[in-house]
This record gives C-alpha cells, structure tokens and sequence, in this order.
C-alpha cells in the first residue's frame, strides 16, 4: 500500500502541493486526476525521490519509502525518454538491472516484455527508428521490466492510438490483478472510469476527492435522469422538485436532480402515457464528479 | 443456447491474468556505478567515433614520429646558378663546411650547379623557382627574396664559404681552417649540471612536449564527450527513468569514470605505440625509455581527468540542449587553453615562478607537472603536495559538482547559472 499524506512543495511563489494525501492499495488501480498544473507530476516525482519536499510524508507498507523500497517501484514519466540510439532490448535489460535484476533476468524479462507488447522483431533497432507509437511501447516495457509492486504512470495514454490504448489497459489491469498496486495519472475520464476502482482528484495542490470510484457516486448529492419522448417532456418534467441543471439538444433531456428528488411519478408517468425512446436514472459520471470537485 | 446464456456473469469480470514476464525475481541491491561505467564503455567504446578518433590520432602520433626518419635529413640538395668565374671554389668550401657541421653522419649536403651566360637567364631560373639562388662572379648571391623566419640555409652556408675564401686569402691555406674554426664554432665546452647528456635531454623534451598536446587534446575532447553524454540525457529525458532508480552521483560518476577511462585508454595505446615506434627507430637517441616520465603523464592524465571531467559533468547539467552546452562549457574550455599557454612558457622555462605557481594550481597542474618532471626540476616534495592538492579539489568538486548536477538535472528550461542550480539541488 501507497499512502501519500501532507506533501507540501513550494517553487519560489507558487505552491505546487498543499497537503495532498491519498493511497493507493495493491491489487488496486487509482486514476489520478486534476486540472493541468494541479500538482499530479510533482506528486509522482516525490514517490521516487525526484522532489525534495517541504513537508509531509511517503509510505509503502507502513515504512518511509527508501531507496531500496524504490527498486519495486516502476515509473513512467511525463516527459519519455530513452537512449536514442541503443538497442531497444539492452536498453530495456539496462533498466531491469538497475532495479536490481541479475543480467540473465533481467535480458529474459527485456525479451518477454517487448515481445507481449509487439516488439518483438524490434529487439536489437535502436530506440530512435521505432515510430512513436513503438517507443512508447518500449517506455512502458523499460517500467514493467523488473515486475514492479507499485506501478506510477504520468498520462500513459497521451498520444497512443487505439489499439495501444488498449494495450496499456490491459496491460494495467493485468498488473493490478496480479497484485500491483498501480497509479497512473490521466486527462481522458472515460478511459479512468472504465479502468480504475479508485480515484483521487488533486486541485490545487490538495486532493479534493478520493476513493473507490463506485461509492464516490453513489454518495454524490446528485443523480442523472435522462430521458427522450416523442413529443416534449417539458410539461412533465417542470413538475420535479430538486433539478440543479438541464439541458435538451432537441430530443433528450439531461437532467441533474438531487439524490433525494422523488422522481417516481414522473418516471410512472411517461411510462404510462408517452412513447419512451430513452429513459436512465443513474449515479453522476467521473466527469460530473470532478467538474464538482475542481469548481 | 438460450438468450440468458448471452448474459455475462460475474466470472466474466476476472481479468485475463496474463504471463508474468520474467516472474518476480530477487532484487539486490544493483551496484549502479558499475552497471553505468558499463554502458558507457560498451555504447561509447565500440562507437565508430571512438574507434576512428583512436585510430587518427595514433597515426598521427606514429607518422610524426616515423615520417622524419624516413625521409628526414639523409641528403640535402642546393641547386645553384653560376655565371661568370670564380664561383666553384666558394661551392667547394660550402659543401665541406656543411658535411663537416653535420652530426649525422647518414645526412649529405651536395651543390647541384648549373652555368648561364647572362644573368637575365639566371634570374628567370630563380624567378621560377627551378635554382634557389644565383651566384655571380663569386661576388654577388641573387635570390628571389630574402629575410623571413629562420634565414636560408643556403644564404647562410655560401656567406660562410665565401668568408673562408677570404680568410685564406688573407692568413694563407695553412692556417685558415684554424681561423675559421674559431669563427664559426662553439670555443666553450659546455657542462650542465642537471640531466644527462644533450641527447637525451632533447628527446626528453620532445616527449614532454607530444605529451602535453596529446594530454590536452585527450582531456580537453573526452570533457566536451563528458559534457555532451550529460546534456543528451537531459535533452532526451531519460535522466528522468535514471534519477528514480539511482543516485545523482552514482550517475554523475559513473559516467565520468566510463568516459576516462576510454580517454586513458586511447592515451596510454597511443603512448606505448609512440615509445615503440622512438625506441625501433631510434628518432630522438634516447638510450632507454624514460618511465619516470611516462608514469608522471599516465598520473597526471589521470588528474587531470578527474578534475576537468567532474567540472564538465556538472556544467552539461547546466544546460537543457547541446547548443546551450558549449557555453556552459566555455569557463572550463578556458581554463584548459590557458593552463596549455602556460605550459609553453614552462617548456621554456621549467623551473621559473609561472612553472612553480602552475604546479600548485590544481587546473594548471596537468599540463606543467609533467614537462617539469621530464626537465627533472621538479622537487618530489612539489610533486608530492601538488597530487594532494589536486586530489582535495576533485573531492571538493565531486561534492559541489554532484549537487549542481542534481540541481540541473531535472530543470528543463533554458540554461542554469552554476548558483541556481546549487541552490535549487533537489536529490
């Protein structure tokens, strides 16, 4: 288990982290989200010692992260980068032996590794001729390398395409299953909800919400009714108590209500007496809770 | 099948649980350095630019060495115009004179003369530049210039010839060869009181001297290598993957010993191949090979490289692109060229106060301390306290260094003053 708790950063005038605290288990995958300049890379940086911090503390399994503790850890950085010109399996089984991996280990794992991730006829290109959708591939293999037990990755789904995208989740969910605890930070929420069971959102350098993505919903003070009729349901649906918002592009109407609002009779009613195209009432989307979270 | 057997159910959720790549092996605790000196010994050592640069600068050495005894002075040829008479007495005691002066007793000095019947000719021929000289009547030389560095040889021998001439028309053929010994030598035999004999003591310098431009050269290039093999890390960002698994110093020196040790590496195939190639040829007279000279270069490569490189190391994280890189270079670029100029001025005079200053000088002291000790006025008890003195400074440095490394190496923008990135040391 990860637990991050009080990281304070200041750079001169701007405060980078402001008492973030958040953890991530293993077995488990946690989305790290925030608005740009929130303080997601900094957080990283510091579980691997990349930041020197102003205040607060870093654990994993109950005892200050060291050096040593780090050579279980695998890193993806926001910036990627690899040796452009040394061959892509030596350049991975470099990584692995500086996690501490003997060479043999550590060139069979080079091998298994990018040959699972499509590499496999690449081993001995240097870095600079692979497409850029390929090194990315080999930046993901240079963190998986040594079988890390906490896997921290910043915005590993930016520029893939998607075949690789999804040859990162199932990459991802393949290393929680097998007990990794694993945090990656990310812009795109549909692909964190579809992933993740837990999330944390940082704004400001705070974590403002954070847990297991289901229970957030459902304890979120709003619900999502959507619907869509033939004819308008305007008439009918001005009759609820608790709408926050609504929209309607024509032919469906989204609405936020409150948790609380009865919407029963509403819902019997269209039943009853108007042709239902479409008809939900569910928890608010990760989108919703983090535009909460962040305004 | 029936429609509810469509229906997913909960074992469907469990996630296909793929191969674990190279399983969860024991991890010791890596020794970094070792696995960095390695990389940079494999990528850089067999790198085509390695190998060439070696390989050049060896033939350079070797063909400076070689060349000279090859085609170096067996026999030297004068050609010569003469118009009117009395000129081939003055070639005869020009060619005696210059065979009686050589030390070599290989070398052979010959006139090769040819008469004209007017001038006007003769001067075309040098005008052209088929004769270097025309001597008319035994009484004038025409030449196409004169002056310039050094002289001319043949200017200078003919004068003596002709002055011979004269001396024996005045004092009689018997004694003139005393008269003009007495003119033109050396009368004061000459004792030193350091060193051996003359020889040696030139073939001496002449190594103190290769080796002060091959320790530059080696030092200087495997500093920009240094500074360049840091900054590319940064510009490519890969220092980012290497600084979550090691220490800044691990990094820092682990490069650093890589790279020298290819610099000391290419040094010492050079020197050997040039101590060879002096010994079979014979080109300087040494009578044995000077160790004490070789092992004081080796040592103070090996300084030199400590400081010069941990300096370099430092101020490639400084920068954030290879341009950037060069002038956060160019204070150590000049202190290396200046401690060079120095050691001019030590090679002419080894044991005057800019020779014992620069011995003291940390960055000064690999370029002086070895033509010093290869004059032999190095005291052991200066030499002593200036290893002392340049190893406390590469420790100072690595300590300073290694934190303006780690304070540069995570900051990408632009190029960092030495301060700031002191100041903002992260790691």
């Amino acid at each position: 288990m990860l637990e991050i708790s009080g990281l304070q950063k200041r750079y001169g005038d701007v405060v980078a982290l402001d008492g973030a605290s958040f953890s991530v288990a293993r077995g488990r995958m946690l989305g790290f989200l925030g608005p740009n300049g929130a303080g997601k890379t900094t957080s990283m940086r510091a579980i691997f010692g990349l930041v020197r911090l102003d205040g607060g503390a870093l654990q994993w399994d109950g005892r200050p992260i060291t050096n040593p503790a780090r050579l279980g850890f695998g890193y993806m950085p926001e910036q990627r980068g690899l040796y452009p010109k040394m061959k892509t399996k030596e350049q991975i089984a470099y990584f692995g032996q500086l996690h501490g991996m003997s060479k043999a280990a550590a060139v069979d794992a080079a091998v298994s590794w990018l040959e699972r991730l499509g590499l496999g006829d690449r081993l001995n290109d240097p870095i600079e001729a692979l497409s850029h959708g390929n090194q990315q591939r080999a930046q993901l293999a240079a963190a998986l390398v040594h079988d890390p037990e906490l896997l921290v990755l910043d915005e590993p789904f930016s520029g893939l395409d998607p075949i690789g995208a999804e040859t990162m989740a199932d990459v991802l969910r393949e290393r929680a299953a097998a007990g990794s605890a694993v945090l990656f930070s990310s812009h795109q929420l549909d692909v964190v909800e579809d992933l993740c069971e837990d999330v944390a959102i940082i704004h400001e350098g705070r974590v403002v919400l954070d847990g297991d993505v289901r229970n957030l919903k459902a304890a979120s003070p709003h619900r999502v009714l959507e619907i869509e009729v033939d004819g308008d349901a305007g008439d009918l649906l001005r009759r609820l108590d608790g709408v926050r918002s609504s929209t309607f592009d024509g032919h469906r109407y989204r609405l936020l209500v409150d948790a609380d609002a009865d919407v029963r009779d509403v819902l019997a009613e269209a039943d009853r007496n108007r042709s239902v195209q479409h008809l939900s009432y569910s928890t608010p989307s990760l989108s919703q809770l983090f535009k909460e979270a962040v305004t | 099948m029936s429609v509810n057997d469509r229906i997913a159910t909960s074992s469907d959720r469990a996630v296909a649980e793929g191969p674990v790549p190279g399983g969860r092996s024991p991890r010791a605790a890596p020794n970094v350095l070792r696995l960095v000196v390695l990389r940079e010994l494999r990528t850089r050592g067999l790198s085509g630019s390695y190998i060439i640069s070696s390989a050049v600068t060896l033939l350079i050495v070797l063909g400076l060495i070689i060349v000279p005894t090859i085609f170096g002075d067996s026999t030297t040829t004068y050609r010569l115009g003469l118009v009117g008479d009395g000129n081939q007495p003055i070639i005869d005691s020009a060619t005696a004179l210059a065979n009686a002066r050589s030390t070599d007793s290989d070398a052979q000095t010959t006139f090769e003369t040819r008469a004209f019947e007017d001038i006007a000719a003769a001067e075309t021929a040098v005008e052209e530049g088929e004769l270097e000289a025309v001597l008319v009547d035994g009484e004038e030389l025409v030449m196409a210039t004169t002056g310039g560095l050094g002289g001319s040889d043949v200017q200078d021998l003919v004068q003596q010839a002709a002055g011979t001439r004269q001396v024996e028309s005045l004092v009689g053929e018997e004694r003139a060869p005393e008269v003009v010994d007495a003119l033109t030598t050396d009368p004061l035999q000459v004792r030193a009181l350091s060193g051996q004999d003359a020889q040696e003591n030139e073939g001496r310098a002449w190594i103190a001297y290769g080796g002060l431009v091959l320790t530059y050269m080696i030092i200087l290039g495997y500093a920009v290598w240094t500074l360049n093999g840091v900054t590319e890390e940064k510009s490519n960002r890969v220092i980012e993957l290497l600084l979550a698994a090691a220490k800044p110093w691990e990094l820092l020196a682990g490069k650093i010993l890589g790279i020298s040790l290819l610099g000391l590496g290419q040094f010492l195939v050079t020197i050997t191949a040039a101590l060879i190639a002096i010994r079979v040829t014979g080109a300087f007279d040494l009578p044995v090979v000077p160790v004490d000279m070789v092992a004081t270069l080796v040592l103070w490569v090996v300084l030199g490289f400590g400081i010069y490189m941990v300096l370099s190391g430092a101020a490639g994280a400084l920068a954030s692109k290879p341009e950037d890189a060069q002038n956060a270079m160019t204070p150590i670029s000049m202190m290396a060229v200046g401690s060079f100029f120095l050691s001019f001025a030590v090679l002419d005079s080894p044991d005057g106060l800019a020779a014992t200053i620069g011995t003291f000088v940390p960055f000064t002291a690999p370029f002086v301390i070895p033509i010093r000790a290869a004059f032999q006025v190095l005291p052991l008890w200066q030499h002593l306290l200036a290893i002392a003195i340049a190893l406390v400074t590469t420790g100072i440095l690595l300590r300073v260094g290694g934190r303006v490394y780690s304070g540069g190496a995570l900051q990408f923008g632009g190029r960092l003053k030495w301060r700031e990135a002191f100041r903002s040391a992260e790691l």
